[in-house]
């Protein structure tokens, strides 16, 4: 056997060990945040059952035969009767008064009515480049329609419990 | 024989040499061959892995927390998603005298002053009975439920016999609310008596249970009704009562109460007695609440089409049997004067008109004949007079006396009668817009739209004027029905109805309030009668849910009653 070849056979073992080297550090590195996750999930998992807990605590602290019994002895408020609405415009005018004799004249704001000669509403401009910014950025439909749904939706415990129930079993 | 001529010519070295070479060919090729076939074996072995991997092997334990977030037992919902039952994660006290595993005695300390200990932690426990049971040295539960900071305490005490078990509680925040609509859960893990029971089955499907179960009732409503029901039975002396709030359009319950209730919580043996449902289960005669019903047979069979139209009132003999009214109303009555004053004398000459086949079939259609229509397990059967009516039995019928159903029925033929003709089913699940049952037409429209017109009279000039509530459009009719007892109607026991719906311009809610047996005391001027207790209620309760329904109080809007009002004159009514 040669020296060259002996050399080369040392180096396929050095290679073979290096990759069987990297490959237990991986293989613990992927233990660990393996087991770092079933940790995590378990604080979840924990949090959500104290949480689960104190909004129910809370639930029936302030349940509707508590806070009826509160309002009879401390608060005392009534249903709002219909001098409380404002049903049309007619009915908001009707709290104006016509001005008095002598009273300062009323500030006058400037505006524009609306017509033919109008010119368009000026475009949002963006204060660091000075140009219209798209309009899209400026709706924001995504967030919005988020922000309804999670208003919509009205359950008290949405975010963990749920996002996990669609993953099935 | 050239070559082997030729080869026998050349040197047996040369020969060897040829020798060595082939065999290192075979030893490479073979070598070759293990190579190949190691590697073959590995590839089979990495694919058969695969597939086990793919078929055999379970799923991965990455869905760890989806399981121990799924509930045991879903949650019920009200209509906004608040919760009325949920299944959480709670501990238990249990006893085992065999955690030490010694043979010696089961606890480090004394029994008596573990309990003492014990006390400390939950100061409602009974210290005798508990030294007891520890002493007995036999497995069981001290205590069922258990706060977890309680937990820590009890194992902070440091007796291994004193272990803290998981288990699931089935709890009910709102505590007696609508205990009758939910139900509860059993200790073998099944719903009873409400929802629990009919959705039992989704309840406690994996699949389902992640996502709660949303009931079409609104729990500002029920707490609403349950309280004013509750104050109204303690301040007449009632022994029960009964509420229940019905979306005209949908059928959907928003609030339903049987009076007095019970703690799904838990359950007792009073809690037991107190399971019946009187609005689903008990049947009962609603009295003149019926008379509405009747007259807007009539309107729509054409035998009456003049409201203005004059009935004799006075004393009505038929069959060795006098129909009368409780005072005298004068000499006749119109139509809206009837329900104003609530005469039975004339409802029965209307009945008399319409026959008894017609009525017969207009209450049939309004869903009197058969069980409510509702997923609670506990629906109670009219007494319903089967075959052909005699004129006697539709005049008494006419005025809601001989004919005996639940007040969910009388709602949902309220609900049909107010809502343009059409009864629909009642349900307690929540309804997707678009999505309520079809139902089938009983009135035309042109009959409800009348039907609203006098409704609202009677509110506003007759027996209901005190369900009045100011800016709610209320209308409605109140009846007070003897009890039958031993030996006919018993004169001291009513039930005191008071039938609903609002705002009468574009009616969206019936609302039925009934009490059981209700006395004359100082709240209600020393009457019994619906016009003082049950009609009363219906005023402060309409105020306080209208806003939450969406029905605001509005003076500047009311039903038309133009055409009607110079027919009842200026007389106060009276029941």
């Amino acid at each position: 056997m040669t020296q060259h070849s002996r050399l080369r056979r040392m180096g396929w073992f050095a290679a073979l060990a290096l990759c069987t080297l990297c490959y237990v550090a991986l293989h613990i590195k992927v233990h660990a945040v393996q087991s770092e996750v079933v940790r995590v999930e378990r604080r979840i998992v924990q949090l959500e059952d104290e949480k689960l807990l104190l909004e129910t605590e809370f639930e029936t602290r302030a349940s509707q035969e508590q806070l009826a019994s509160w309002n009879r002895v401390e608060f005392g408020y009534a249903a709002p009767g219909a001098g409380q609405f404002v049903e049309n415009e007619r009915q908001l005018a009707r709290f104006g008064a016509p001005r008095a004799p002598g009273a300062p004249a009323p500030i006058r704001v400037a505006s524009l009515a609306g017509g033919e000669e109008a010119p368009p509403f000026p475009k949002f401009v963006s204060p660091l480049t000075g140009k219209p910014v798209d309009e899209r950025l400026i709706d924001g439909d995504g967030g919005r329609e988020e922000l309804a749904a999670r208003e919509a939706g009205g359950t008290m415990r949405i975010p963990l419990a749920a996002a996990v129930g669609t993953l099935g079993e | 024989m050239n070559a082997l001529t030729f080869d026998a010519g050349f040197a047996p070295s040369r020969i060897r040499l040829v020798d060595i070479r082939h065999r290192q060919l075979l030893v490479a090729q073979l070598r070759m061959l293990l190579l190949g076939g190691g590697f073959a074996l590995v590839a089979f072995a990495a694919i058969l892995r695969i597939a086990w991997l793919g078929v055999v092997q379970p799923a991965p334990t990455e869905h760890s927390m989806a399981q121990a977030l799924l509930p045991t037992r879903g949650e019920i919902t009200d209509r906004n998603g608040v919760p009325l039952a949920r299944a959480f994660p709670a501990y238990a006290l249990w006893y085992n005298p065999q955690a030490l595993g010694d043979g010696g005695p089961p606890l480090v300390k004394p029994a008596a002053e573990v309990a003492a200990r014990l006390k400390e932690i939950f100061p409602d426990l009974d210290l005798a009975e508990t030294t007891r049971l520890l002493a007995a040295g036999k497995p069981g539960y001290l205590r069922r439920r258990v706060l977890p900071e309680e937990v820590n305490r009890v194992n902070a005490l440091g007796e291994l016999a004193l272990e803290t078990p998981h288990e699931t509680d089935r709890h009910y925040p709102q505590g007696k609310l609508g205990a009758h609509v939910l139900g509860y859960v059993a200790a073998d893990g099944h719903g009873r008596v409400g929802m629990e029971a009919y959705l039992d089955q989704r309840l406690l499907d994996p699949a389902e249970r992640g996502r709660p179960a949303m009931l079409s009732v609104d729990l500002r409503v029920q707490g609403a009704l349950e309280d004013e029901l509750a104050s109204e039975m303690r301040a007449v002396n009632a022994v029960g009562a009964a509420g229940i709030v019905l979306d005209v359009d949908t059928g959907e319950v928003l609030a339903l109460a049987s009076l007095p209730a019970f703690d799904p919580n838990k359950i007792d043996a009073e809690g037991q007695k107190n399971m019946f449902n009187r609005v689903t289960n008990q049947v009962y005669e609603l009295g003149s609440t019926f008379k509405p019903l009747t007259v807007a047979a009539a309107i729509d069979a054409g035998t009456v089409t003049d409201l203005s139209r004059r009935y004799p009132a006075t004393p009505f003999p038929i069959g060795g049997f006098t129909i009368s009214d409780l005072h005298s109303l004068g000499s006749t009555l119109n139509v809206p004067e009837t329900l104003i004053h609530s005469s039975n004398v004339v409802t029965a000459h209307i009945v008399d008109e319409l026959g008894a086949a017609r009525l017969k079939r207009t209450m049939a259609d309004l869903g009197l004949n058969e069980r409510p229509y509702i997923e609670l397990p506990a629906r109670g059967f009219p007494i319903w007079a089967s075959g052909d009516w005699p004129r006697l039995r539709a005049m008494t019928v006419g005025y809601g006396h001989g004919i005996a159903v639940t007040p969910l029925h009388l709602a949902s033929a309220y609900a049909a009668m107010v809502n343009g003709g059409t009864w629909r089913p009642a349900t307690l699940l929540k309804v997707q817009p678009g999505h309520e049952a079809r139902g089938r037409r009983v009135f035309k429209s042109s009959t409800s739209a009348r039907m609203n017109q006098l409704l609202r009279m009677i509110a506003l000039y007759g027996t209901g004027r005190n369900a009045n509530a100011p800016g709610f459009r209320v209308g409605g009719k109140t009846g007070s029905a003897e009890k039958p007892g031993a030996g006919g109607y018993r004169k001291s026991s009513l039930v005191s109805t008071f039938a609903a719906a609002f705002p009468m311009d574009r009616p969206r809610y019936v609302v039925i309030a009934m009490l059981d047996e209700p006395q004359g005391t100082i709240a209600s001027s020393f009457q019994r009668t619906a016009a003082w207790n049950a009609a009363p209620l219906v005023g402060r309760l309409v105020p306080r849910i209208g806003p939450m329904l969406g029905v605001m109080p509005d003076d500047t809007r009311d039903i038309d009653l133009t055409d009607l009002r110079p027919l009842v004159g200026d007389k106060e009514g009276s029941e």
